[in-house]
């Protein structure tokens, strides 16, 4: 079945996707899933320390902010691990994001300790920067006050701060504030995924310590995105090959006609087709994971928008091929149409990602 | 100068790929002749292509994967994915393979001395020109269900039948049979042998069939009581079967390399910035689509082929690479189609501003053809079904 296939010269990745495998034998995906939706919570504290004790969420984080400096193979397996268990707290937005963000940054004493609290999954710090259609927010620094609003937060009431990506006179500033800063307002809403999202308003605000401005902010913001992206791509090739899985295990077990209806010729090229599709999305993520550095942006591009569109046309087969059982709540199918279609929504949908690629491709 | 210095042959698996690919790209590049580049035609018959045939014969090239005792370049997989992607790059025009890629594997791994010694370097010589002689009327997917018989009669057998979509047959003068030896067979796969079959025989009458593109690549092949040898059975008699299903091997996985999509799509960004289509955000879409499904079947490709160049051998799941680059490459040529607009009326080729031509319609009806042969594409899928992914039968 597919497998984002990379060398693995000294078993580090067996080891990861051990590691994810004990930890999902605990934390029960979709169990954790129906709790945090029913508890209205943005994440489970309980999974997300198990993520911290595991050291996945240090994995984007260089050694001198307390990571193990691996590289892309390496989250590139640790996310699809994620996606096959169905463990969907915000991984990609909230420990990759932020974690890439402040890597990619000049290093920096203050820098250092806010990555390493993230890494041990003591700090929580969700980056305010989209406005309500996931483009960049229009926040605004002046006279050290900050004011705009950020949509689509992952994590905000749980988080311990904030980076805020601000403009501060035509140059982006990046801004580290508390969690209860004074006029900083938190509204939820619930998420597809179970996890609730967040509309952070900012009302003359005083800002805390500004870590990072200008041309190197936007250089880090790019490589956060990127990085990002390829965790988001592997999670979808995940669970895109895990839901085929499952649904391939259904339909050979469930009886119509006197037969399996996996032995009709219909569902067989269905299913073949969502093989194919899963398969497609582990190669793509392949490729991203091993580009060479110059390579890595449209790689990513292409593999997040192929790991997107497969995931989400291959759940929506699943639950086609599961039947009325597909369509109940209680099916944990349903569960990873959900996770898929919010994963494919965050940081570019596939038409977006591919017309990216094809222009920097023909201004080449 | 480079050309003088390459010998003809050496241990071209010992050289790395990028070594290799240089040394065999340079050599096609200046011996492949200018006018064969890039064909508007597939496949071409011998007699259009014969020049570069004999050249790559004179240079001992004509064979990359037979081992070199018998004349071939004994290349391993990995080398030989460079040499296909090479030929493809430089637009090299298909030759009449079906002697150097059937014939020649099967009588290296099955065939009698004496038949590899007599076939063999008439193969590399191009003295024979062989076809492949499988699918009948009523036996194309259901190929074991085939009925072209071979009876014993003293030395020799007595063929009767037909075969069709027999590419090239028209321009072959040997033919690679499965016919029927025992009609009693428990199951029909039991039943079937392979013969070498002189095509310039008495009773065999060949006819060429028009195809969409209104050229003669395939044939009908009738046998009316054709006399072969005996000693031109390959194998047992009875076990053709097995024979041929053998012969496929690594090569599998060029049924799905990007060349042919690759090469559409260049067509339809020429014709898209001809017409202006890039100016209309629609097609952008539809062309990124296209560009990011290429792109990703490239590291499909390369996943498969990284699997060979490590000296692994493929399993059933390479003909997803098949599937998806067949159903590409009518894509890519459907669009071209709609890019053409009311242009896509003329059956000959699209002018171009710059005084270029792009073959829009003649992609488009060749790219029908891909998802048909080497096993259809919804045989693929039920192949699939079975071997990848275990589904029951019941």
């Amino acid at each position: 079945m597919p497998l984002i296939q990379l060398d693995d010269p000294d078993a580090t990745l067996a080891m990861l996707r051990d590691s994810l495998a004990a930890l999902a034998a605990e934390a029960d995906g979709p169990a954790t899933f129906r709790r945090r939706r029913a508890a209205g919570a943005d994440l489970d504290p309980q999974v997300w320390t198990a993520l911290a004790e595991a050291g996945f969420l240090a994995l984007p984080l260089p050694e001198d902010m307390g990571g193990l400096a691996l590289g892309r193979p390496e989250l590139t397996v640790a996310a699809e691990a994620l996606g096959r268990a169905l463990i969907t707290e915000p991984f990609a937005t909230l420990a990759v994001f932020p974690g890439a963000l402040l890597a990619a940054l000049p290093p920096d004493e203050h820098l250092q300790a806010l990555g390493a609290g993230l890494g041990r999954g003591e700090a929580i710090l969700p980056v305010l920067w989209q406005d309500a259609r996931g483009r960049t927010a229009p926040l605004a620094l002046t006279d050290d006050l900050l004011n705009g609003t950020a949509h689509l937060v992952a994590g905000a009431s749980s988080a311990t701060g904030f980076l805020v990506l601000a403009n501060n006179a035509e140059t982006p500033v990046l801004i580290h504030l508390p969690a209860g800063a004074p006029g900083l307002r938190v509204v939820t809403r619930p998420g597809i995924d179970g996890a609730t999202l967040a509309t952070v308003s900012l009302h003359d605000v005083p800002a805390g310590r500004v870590l990072a401005r200008g041309a190197a902010l936007e250089t880090a913001l790019g490589t956060a995105i990127t990085t990002a992206r390829m965790a988001l791509a592997a999670e979808l090739a995940g669970i895109g090959a895990r839901a085929l899985e499952i649904t391939v295990e259904y339909t050979a077990n469930r009886v119509q006609f006197g037969k399996t209806i996996a032995s009709f010729q219909a569902i067989q090229h269905r299913l073949v087709d969502m093989w194919a599709e899963a398969e497609f999305a582990c190669s793509a993520c392949t490729n991203a994971a091993t580009a060479p550095e110059g390579e890595v942006a449209q790689a990513v591009l292409a593999a997040k928008a192929r790991a997107g569109d497969s995931a989400t046309s291959i759940t929506r087969k699943a639950i086609q091929l599961h039947g009325a059982m597909g369509f109940t709540d209680q099916c944990d199918i349903g569960l990873y149409l959900k996770r898929a279609i919010a994963l494919n929504a965050t940081l570019g949908q596939p038409e977006e990602l591919r017309l990216a690629f094809l222009a920097a491709e023909r201004a080449a | 100068m480079l050309t003088k210095a390459v010998p003809e042959q050496q241990d071209w698996n010992a050289l790395t790929d990028e070594d290799f690919r240089a040394i065999f790209r340079d050599w096609v590049d200046q011996n492949c002749p200018a006018h064969l580049r890039f064909m508007r035609k597939q496949r071409p018959v011998f007699d259009e292509v014969a020049e570069w045939y004999h050249a790559l014969a004179r240079k001992g090239w004509l064979s990359p994967v037979w081992p070199q005792e018998h004349g071939g370049m004994g290349l391993n997989a990995a080398k030989h994915i460079v040499y296909v992607e090479e030929w493809a790059r430089l637009g090299c025009p298909r030759i009449p393979d079906h002697g150097i890629g059937l014939t020649g594997p099967l009588l290296i791994e099955f065939g009698t001395e004496a038949q590899k010694d007599f076939f063999l370097p008439r193969i590399l010589s191009g003295e024979h020109v062989w076809c492949q002689g499988y699918s009948e009327p009523n036996a194309g997917s259901d190929l074991a269900s085939l009925r072209t018989s071979a009876v014993r009669d003293g030395d020799e057998f007595v063929i009767n039948g037909q075969k069709i979509w027999t590419t090239l047959a028209h321009c072959a003068n040997w033919i690679l049979l499965l016919a029927r030896t025992d009609k009693e067979a428990a199951k029909p796969q039991n039943g079937i042998t392979v013969l070498l079959v002189d095509l310039t025989s008495p009773g065999v009458v060949v006819r060429t069939i028009p195809n969409l593109r209104e050229e003669a690549d395939f044939c009908e092949v009738f046998f009316d009581n054709v006399r072969v040898p005996a000693k031109n059975v390959v194998g047992e008699v009875n076990a053709g079967w097995a024979l041929a299903k053998a012969v496929l091997g690594h090569e599998r996985i060029f049924l799905g390399a990007p060349s042919r999509p690759e090469y559409a799509l260049t067509r339809l960004e020429m014709l898209a910035e001809d017409r202006g289509a890039f100016d209309d955000p629609a097609f952008r879409s539809r062309f990124a689509k296209l560009r990011l499904d290429l792109y990703d079947l490239g590291s499909a490709f390369e996943r498969f082929a990284k699997v060979l160049r490590e000296g692994g051998t493929l399993g059933a799941d390479v003909s997803v690479l098949k599937l998806f680059c067949t159903e590409l490459y009518q894509r890519i040529t459907e669009e071209t189609l709609a890019v053409a607009g009311e242009e896509a009326r003329y059956y000959d080729d699209l002018p171009l501003g710059d005084g270029g031509h792009v073959d829009a319609m003649n992609l488009f009806l060749d790219a029908r053809a891909p998802a048909i042969f080497g096993g259809s594409n919804e045989i693929q899928r039920n192949i699939l079904a079975k071997a990848v992914l275990g589904l029951p039968s019941r």
